[in-house]
This record gives C-alpha cells, structure tokens and sequence, in this order.
C-alpha cells in the first residue's frame, strides 16, 4: 500500500507518468474494496473513466463531415448527363432541315438555288430602278434652281425674292 | 485530406472535440454548436490539413480557440452571468448528487476554465504534457503548475465533503 500512497502523493503534485497514473486509475476501479485511507480518492478515478465514456451525440458525427456530398455529386452528375443528352437530341433533330436550304417565292417551294439567287437579283434591279426613277424628279428640281439662281444673279434681284421664288418652285 | 480521410481522422476525434467542449462551456447543446461550427470550418480547410503534422492536437487547439472566443462573447453580450456560467449546487442538491461521478465532475466544473481543461486532458483523456502544452499554448513546466493546482483543489474539496459527510452522520 506504500506503494499507492508514493503514487497518490507525486499525482497530487503534477509528478506521475502516465504510466504510473494508469497503475492508479487500475487500482482503484479494478478493487471494489481499497484501503480505507485511499476511500475518499476513488471517486475521482471513477469519474475520470465515467467521463472518457461520454460521446458526442450522434446527430453530430453525421454533421461532421457533410454526408450529402457524395449524394449531391450523383444528383449533379446525373443533371448535367440529362442536360447534355437533351441538347445534343434538339441539334440531330434541326440537322437534315439545315442542310436542304430553300426559298418560297409566291407562295411556292422553290429548291434550286440558282433559280432562287437569279430571282433575287432581278427583283432587287427592280428595285433599284424604281428607286432611280422615283429620285429623277428631285433632280429636275435641283437642275431648275441653279438656273433660276444663275439668272437671278444676272438680273440683280434680293435674295429675299429668290428664297421666296425658290419656295414657290418648289411647292409646285 | 479527401472526404475518407477527413472521415477516419478527424470523425474519430468528434468525441475528444465534444468532451473538451463540453468541459469548457459547461453546456451540452453549446458544446454540439462548437463541434458542427469546428467540423465545417475544418472541412472547408480539408487540403491544409495535409501540412499538420500531429492532427489531434491541432484539432484539439483549433476546438480550445473556438471555444474561448464563445466564452469572450458570451461575457461581452451580457454582463449578467452568461448562459453557461456555472452554478455550483447548494448543499441540498450536493447531498441529492449522490452518484460519486457526478459529485467530482461537479468539483471539476467549478474549477478555473485552464484548469479544468489541463485535468481533463491529462487525467480523462490521457494526453502527454507536451501535448497539452501546445493545445492551451503555455510552457509544459505552466501546465505541470496548473495541472498540479487542479488536483490539488479537488483533493481538498473531497476531503473536506468526506469530513461533512462523516460529521453528518456522527451527529444522527
């Protein structure tokens, strides 16, 4: 007994090794009846071995690592496969409309390019001269005002009756 | 760290992590919050933990911080004793306490938080002072010293209980 109350004493002040503090730990949870003077000590041998016994709740282990991760990964995974799956079946589905290129022209189906691009350029000729011919009046008007100007400039008139002048030609 | 090693290194530390908590803020739920707080921060810092050569005790340290910085604010919200702020039992519910675990983890409770933390990682848990030294960042001769106060202080209130009980019962 010695021997533990050597123990106890170096426990007390910080001295114990581990190994020599485990001998205590034993002594005192491994007899159910110690010496009277060692008593009052195995409470706090017992409580620490009742402690080291408490565990996290388990609710905690399974937020410590993030249990989901692998299930999101599938998920995701399985998301983006569908995603890609479904854009690549609309590109095959456009595909064969793409390449038979064709124009409607009066209503009709037409499938020769040629045909259509020759059509094309006569029907924008035709604008063109439409264009041209709906300008030529503009042009009568500008060559009609040099020569009013020209002849105004001759005769020595205010340039108030030339704007005037000018207006009135213009309106007609 | 991958996801697996993060499960069996640090998952198996959640209990240590739990106890430390629970020993520190003397409160159950508030020491699960510490834990869930600690697992996330550390799994978004998973790759770091690579470098860290002694994970348990850098866990353990990262725990302590955590749980010291809960303590500051919860003593800079409130000037009113916090909401883990212990009370020691009175004698009526000393003498109820009758389960001899119980009556020392309450003396344990009531120590100083450097103190409390040093006996239960050297007596519960079974660390090497070295250890402790680096998880509560003083010197090793500074945890012997604290180490020795604790169960010194202990030693003194089961005697002094024993006394009580001892008197209690002569007396009826």
């Amino acid at each position: 007994m010695e021997r533990i109350n050597e123990l106890l004493e170096k426990y007390f002040k910080g001295e114990t090794t581990l190994a020599q503090e485990n001998e205590l730990k034993q002594y005192f949870t491994s007899n159910k009846i110690v010496e009277a003077e060692h008593e009052a000590y195995r409470a706090l041998f017992v409580a620490f071995g009742e402690e080291k016994k408490e565990t996290a709740p388990i609710s905690l282990s399974g937020a410590l690592v993030p249990q989901h991760k692998p299930r999101r990964f599938w998920i995701k995974t399985f998301s983006y496969s569908g995603i890609a799956a479904t854009l690549l079946l609309a590109l095959w589905i456009q595909r064969p409309q793409q390449e038979n290129d064709y124009a409607i022209i009066n209503g009709r189906r037409i499938d020769d390019p040629q045909y259509a691009q020759e059509y094309a350029e006569k029907k924008l000729n035709a604008v063109h001269e439409m264009v041209q011919n709906g300008l030529k009046p503009l042009r009568d008007v500008e060559i009609l005002k040099k020569n009013i100007r020209n002849s105004h400039r001759n005769s020595g008139y205010k340039n108030e009756t030339i704007k005037s002048d000018k207006t009135q030609i213009i309106n007609n | 760290m991958n996801s697996k090693q993060f499960n069996t290194q640090i998952l198996t530390l959640s209990d240590k992590l739990f106890r430390l908590a629970k020993s520190m803020l003397r409160n159950t739920e508030a020491a699960q919050d510490a834990v869930q707080e600690l697992s996330m921060k550390l799994w978004e810092k998973r790759k770091n933990l690579d470098e860290v050569e002694n994970v348990q005790a850098f866990t353990m340290k990262a725990m302590r911080n955590l749980c010291l910085d809960t303590i500051r604010q919860q003593k800079d919200e409130s000037e009113l004793p916090a909401e883990f702020e212990f009370h020691e039992l009175n004698p009526y519910q000393q003498t109820e306490h009758k389960d001899l675990a119980g009556r020392v983890k309450n003396l344990i409770d009531n120590l100083p938080e450097l103190q409390r933390t040093i006996i239960r990682m050297r007596d519960v848990e079974g660390m090497e002072i070295a250890e402790i030294a680096f998880i509560t960042s003083i010197t090793e001769n500074a945890v012997t010293v604290n180490l020795s106060r604790a169960r010194q202080k202990i030693r003194e209130r089961i005697l002094s209980e024993q006394k009580h009980v001892e008197e209690t019962i002569w007396k009826g």
